[in-house]
């Protein structure tokens, strides 16, 4: 851009940031006398605006709140990326660290008999779809 | 019309909420009006500048502090996304992104020159001639205004904007708003009459 063209954008500034200023020092009755007098509805518009910008806020705002806190993975596909000890490893932490909730579970699989690996996988999901399974990072305990 | 809290310096986003949310019927015509204001130069829609802004207040983007009036916080604000919006315009980077193979590693950047060309500079310059011509005849009555428009056009505020033309203060900002009765009348909308 020339010095030329650069001066002239600069003027137009300066202008509107007087006019800016005008607006700001105007008297709340001068304004609405210049409304009515113009016909001008630039205080509903203004209200609209303002509506539809806390809704786009709030929005963002949900869907922020929805995505999964960090350290939890919320994806139940990634729990059969896991191999099956190291699926079983996770289990047996969860009871450890949760002795009501292994409590209401038959002794025989308390002790880690009698369930399948698709067993281990379903039960692990179950808790992953609850939110309340700890994960580590899954790369480090891939199959 | 800002609720004033001791503590922290800055509103919380629940705070500037409700302060907006009881702005006064001249409020609300005001902040629209600056956003035309601010419009007029670039062709964008108040009311997306005005969204804009708003979301930036209400999502924290933009933080008001306890001793700044929430009007003026906002017209602050508008001020700074119109320049953003206006530069952004200027360049016109008509970025676009190519994949020809959907891998990210392929993604290909491709900005077009936004360097002016000679005609296109020429033609800004005899655009923004003509437009300072038109607003100057809106004045041709008035030989005060005229003045004052060319100081403000110059770079001159305050007091020594007023010792140009030797008005006092009430004298000076009834000038200054037939300026901007006049200017809103001709040009409503944008610099186009």
């Amino acid at each position: 851009m020339s010095q030329k063209n650069k001066g002239q954008s600069s003027r137009l500034d300066r202008l509107t940031d007087t006019l800016v200023e005008d607006i700001l020092a105007c008297s709340d009755a001068d304004l609405l006398a210049e409304a009515a007098a113009d016909n001008d509805d630039g205080g509903t518009l203004a209200r609209r605006a303002f509506e539809r910008a806390s809704r786009t806020v709030a929005v963002r705002h949900i869907a922020r709140n929805k995505s999964p806190p960090p350290g939890r993975r919320q994806a139940p596909a990634n729990i059969r990326a896991l191999d099956p000890n190291t699926a079983r490893g996770w289990l047996d932490a969860y009871l450890a660290s949760n002795p009501e909730t292994a409590g209401q579970l038959p002794r025989a699989v308390r002790r880690g008999k009698k369930l399948s690996d698709e067993d281990v996988y379903g039960m692990l999901e179950a808790l992953q779809q609850r939110g309340v399974l700890t994960e580590k990072p899954i790369e480090q305990s891939r199959r | 019309m800002q609720p004033r809290h001791s503590g922290a310096s800055l509103l919380t986003q629940v705070e500037v909420k409700r302060a907006i949310s009881v702005l006064t019927a001249a409020d609300w015509l005001r902040l629209h009006k600056v956003a035309r204001a601010l419009c007029r130069e670039a062709a964008f829609e108040a009311d997306d500048l005005l969204q804009e802004a708003f979301q930036r207040a209400l999502d924290g983007t933009r933080q008001c502090t306890r001793t700044l009036d929430i009007v003026h916080f906002l017209a602050g604000v508008m001020r700074s996304i119109a320049s953003d919006w206006r530069k952004a315009r200027k360049r016109r980077p008509e970025m676009s992104l190519v994949t020809e193979t959907g891998s990210l590693q392929d993604v290909v950047l491709q900005v077009r020159d936004s360097a002016p060309v000679a005609d296109e500079v020429l033609a800004v310059n005899e655009e923004a001639a003509r437009l300072k011509a038109a607003i100057f005849a809106l004045f041709v009555d008035d030989r005060l205004a005229h003045r004052l428009l060319e100081g403000i056009m110059d770079g001159l505020a305050g007091a020594q904007l007023r010792s140009l033309t030797g008005l006092s203060e009430t004298e000076f900002a009834s000038k200054r708003r037939l300026i901007r009765r006049r200017i809103d009348k001709a040009y409503p909308k944008d610099w186009t009459p």
